[in-house]
């Protein structure tokens, strides 16, 4: 689950912060060529530029998440899968119980 | 202009000042409304499938990360649409042109925001019903991604309409 995790905040956090960075690049002018566009076209080249960087990282996420091993964590959790078994046992011995303790409280 | 409606002419006196500060927070508000319904849809289905077959969460969250996409749509176009926003001298407030700019920053916001608002509620619904049948079966998660696919373009659609449809909004020069 921690890989899982891993890759999911890290993805997250990148589909946040590449939009952003490209939006404040084109409008105070960092990136190179920013500058002699104008005002429209800025606008139309620093949207589509962004909105392209969050699909990209969705393909890339789902290229990693499609990769993984099918069948690692195919069997249920072995602890809880013996406290399971030793709850069904422990049914099964107070089931015989009680036909004992319906006797002793008759007399 | 005397003689017009009374209604008309409300609406002409209306700063544009007010109809793009309404789209650039409903751009905004409404996306992250549809992001979080979809994401509590979804989340609550993947969980619950995920006590049974633990093997479905990693790839099950493209479906959260769809969803969450369309939010950053939505705080995308809010960025451009606040950068678009200028001030013009007291004289030229109600000028056709100034109008048709606050027009233009007010609908971009509500194309992006209700598109993002019913991509997020369509992806968080096939998201859960992906979660429970991969949780049955896992050769049908890449038949129920198809689907998902389709449903996450309509907030594209919407997103590249309001950035054109932004794009054009500008205020008259401040010397005239």
């Amino acid at each position: 689950m921690a890989g899982v995790m891993q890759k999911f905040i890290l993805a997250s956090m990148i589909m946040w912060v590449a939009p952003m960075a490209i939006l404040y690049g084109f409008n105070h002018h960092i990136i190179p060529g920013s500058g002699q566009l104008s005002s429209s076209s800025q606008t139309l080249l620093s949207g589509f530029l962004a909105v392209i960087s969050v699909n990209l990282v969705i393909v890339f996420y789902i290229i990693m998440a499609m990769k993984e091993p099918a069948n690692r964590e195919s069997q249920p959790d072995p602890a809880f899968l013996a406290e399971a078994k030793a709850s069904i046992n422990q049914s099964a011995t107070t089931t015989s119980n009680p036909d004992a303790q319906s006797r002793d409280k008759v007399e | 202009m005397a003689g017009s409606s009374s209604w008309s002419r409300a609406l002409m006196q209306i700063s544009p000042y007010t109809f793009a500060s309404i789209g650039i927070a409903i751009s905004i508000g409404v996306s992250v409304l549809g992001a979080a319904w979809g994401i509590y849809i979804t989340g609550s289905s993947l969980i619950g499938a995920a006590i049974k077959a633990p093997r479905i969460t990693s790839k099950n969250l493209i479906s959260v990360i769809f969803c969450e996409a369309v939010a950053i749509y939505g705080v995308i176009v809010a960025i451009i649409l606040q950068t678009k926003l200028e001030s013009v001298p007291d004289s030229q407030i109600y000028a056709p042109e100034s109008l048709r700019a606050g027009y233009a920053i007010f609908a971009s916001g509500i194309i992006v925001g209700f598109a993002n608002l019913v991509c997020g509620l369509c992806v968080g619904i096939i998201g859960s019903s992906c979660a429970l049948s991969d949780a049955q079966n896992s050769t049908l998660f890449v038949k129920i991604l198809v689907i998902e696919i389709f449903g996450s373009a309509l907030g594209l659609f919407g997103v590249i309409v309001g950035i054109i449809m932004s794009s054009q909004a500008t205020w008259p020069a401040k010397t005239a």
